[in-house]
């Protein structure tokens, strides 16, 4: 049964009703994008400084370029210096040159009334390592490729877009030939790029301006922190009521997504890069994982065994649902370090007490527990993920709630030990996962007195077959001769 | 009843977090007792004389398997297989 999702912020498509044009209730003052590049996600944001043309106006047309649109893997709105996220709507296809949304403004604007309306997107995969090959001593390089400029349906008096570098040194920059503007299309300061200000931008949300006017920009910066992706991850949460644990288990298929390592490693350059501490930005020594206060019995494994190189520092449990600012520590370093392009698959798990996670509701009757979606890596995206919740066997009236839609869900069985008729499991698939979509799957379950019983009683009958085995043992003749 | 994910996010920290019928704490020692007690009632059960209405054995091995049903359940949890 699928559970409600979070209204506030949801994607649904209008593919019935017509794209309505809306499109001349609005006028942009001003459009500041401003890109923070990074590794394998970037973040943008685009503050639209609005100017409502008719009154009752509220409903904001936005238009991410197609490429934009395939890479944004999480889209949020909300009006400046405001903490609530607006609502947005994905429109139906638009012959995909580019991608419209709407969002709904908390008020309605007189006509000459404005606001200003906050965009942030994350985006994935956007980037990719230039040069593609690097030996054990070169530095690192990303290309980031984007559209000049921002669509809109509406007209724009001024826009321009800051692209930041987390990193001094940027290596080179398109300097695109624009209409737009009188003076230097892109200036450089430090390590912000700056396209624009683009004066008068006629409404831009159309096949004739993308395909005249757009142009596509690149940046050229160096980047000196390893470049991560997990290509998938598998977790499974298993829920024990006997023994009052949650067990979490990661299955992490991590790829260091650089640029491929040219050449052999050398495990003596790699040593003596160690020792002068003066290491290749690309090379994966370790990680730090912060997982949630109050574990034990931490594993980490790979397909040849145990994976002895870590350190764990645990914090103690925190009370159900609490604002968590503790963390347990999990230094782990791979058995090899992950050079461009390697990959280390490995199993990560831990057990947690229940009453941290689960609840009781009497008013329901259903025990409720929280599991979270993933363990945040910063700065890396899970291109798959598929969070499977296990829940004790007998469970009936199975809900679950996700803090954002998932690919797609289903509910089978799972058979582990001790098991008859085997558990319900809950499965969430999802794809591009940033730290932004960090949050807690909900589960309502029910599970009668009974169904506790099954256990022990499953053993029980075992037994009985063992008593029944020797009380006929004992009854049969089995003397060879009388 | 339909619930939205804010409404579960809150209803889910108010309530009163889970706790088990038998406390974590004492399933290595029930597990010890009751196994203990399957294997005394196994031992016993092998010394029965046969009988033609079999009534002490049954009683004794039915006994004995719920005891030890329960108690492989409790040292299963005590040995960390949650199950």
């Amino acid at each position: 049964m699928l559970g409600p999702w979070r209204s506030s912020v949801s994607f649904f498509f209008l593919a019935i009703a017509p794209f309505v044009s809306a499109g001349h209730s609005f006028e942009n003052t001003a459009i500041v994008r401003t890109v923070e590049l990074g590794g394998t996600v970037v973040h943008v944001t685009t503050t639209y400084a609005v100017k409502a043309l008719e009154d009752g106006s509220n409903i904001y047309t936005i238009a991410l370029g197609q490429k934009e649109h395939e890479a944004t893997s999480a889209l949020t709105a909300k009006i400046k210096g405001q903490m609530a996220p607006l609502e947005v709507e994905k429109l139906g296809a638009q012959d995909g040159d580019f991608q419209l949304y709407d969002i709904r403004l908390p008020g309605y604007l007189k006509a000459g009334g404005t606001t200003n309306l906050v965009v942030e997107t994350v985006q994935t995969h956007v980037t990719y390592p230039y040069p593609e090959e690097a030996s054990q001593k070169d530095g690192q390089s990303l290309k980031y490729e984007a559209d000049l400029l921002v669509l809109s349906p509406y007209d724009t008096a001024v826009q321009r877009t800051k692209i930041r570098s987390p990193f001094p040194q940027i290596h080179s920059y398109t300097e695109p030939n624009v209409e737009f503007t009188e003076d230097a299309p892109v200036t450089k300061s430090g390590a912000t790029l700056t396209y624009g200000p683009y004066k008068n931008v006629f409404p831009s949300a159309n096949k004739h301006f993308v395909a005249e006017k757009q142009q596509r920009i690149y940046v050229h910066y160096s980047y000196d922190h390893p470049v991560l992706e997990i290509v998938k991850l598998e977790r499974a949460a298993e829920i024990s009521h006997w023994g009052a644990n949650l067990n979490i288990q990661d299955n992490i298929h991590l790829r260091n997504a650089g640029p491929r390592l040219k050449g052999h490693f050398s495990r003596l350059e790699h040593q003596s890069q160690a020792f002068f501490q003066r290491s290749a930005p690309h090379m994966l020594p370790g990680l730090t994982l912060h997982l949630p206060a109050g574990i034990r019995d931490v594993y980490f494994y790979d397909l040849i065994g145990n994976v002895s190189t870590s350190q764990l520092r645990t914090a103690p449990s925190v009370p159900k649902g609490s604002q968590n600012t503790q963390f347990s520590v999990l230094e782990l370093k791979p058995r090899y370090p992950l050079m461009g392009g390697w990959n280390y698959s490995f199993t990560l798990g831990w057990d947690s007490p229940l009453a941290d996670s689960a609840g009781w509701d009497q008013d329901l009757g259903k025990w409720i527990v929280g599991v979270p979606v993933m363990t945040v890596i910063p700065g890396t995206v899970i291109d798959e993920e598929e969070l499977k919740i296990i829940l004790p066997e007998g469970a009936t009236e199975v809900e679950f709630f996700a803090p954002f839609p998932a690919l797609n869900d289903e509910l089978s069985t799972a058979v582990t030990y001790l098991d008859t008729t085997g558990r319900p499991a809950v499965t969430l698939r999802y794809k591009n996962l940033t730290d932004t979509h960090a949050g807690i799957v909900y589960v309502a379950y029910k599970v009668p007195f009974s169904a506790h019983l099954k256990k022990p009683l499953a053993v029980a009958t075992a037994l009985t077959g063992l008593f029944v085995l020797a009380f006929v043992w004992k009854r049969v003749d089995t003397r060879i001769q009388k | 009843m339909s619930y939205t994910y804010d409404s579960i996010a809150s209803l889910h920290k108010a309530i009163p977090p889970f706790s088990p019928y038998i406390p974590v704490a004492l399933l290595p020692y029930i597990a010890f007792i009751l196994l203990t007690a399957t294997f005394a009632l196994a031992f016993y059960f092998s010394t029965l004389p046969k009988t033609a209405v079999p009534l002490r054995e049954v009683a004794v091995a039915s006994t004995a398997s719920v005891l030890g049903g329960f108690g492989v359940v409790a040292l299963f949890c005590s040995m960390g297989v949650y199950v």
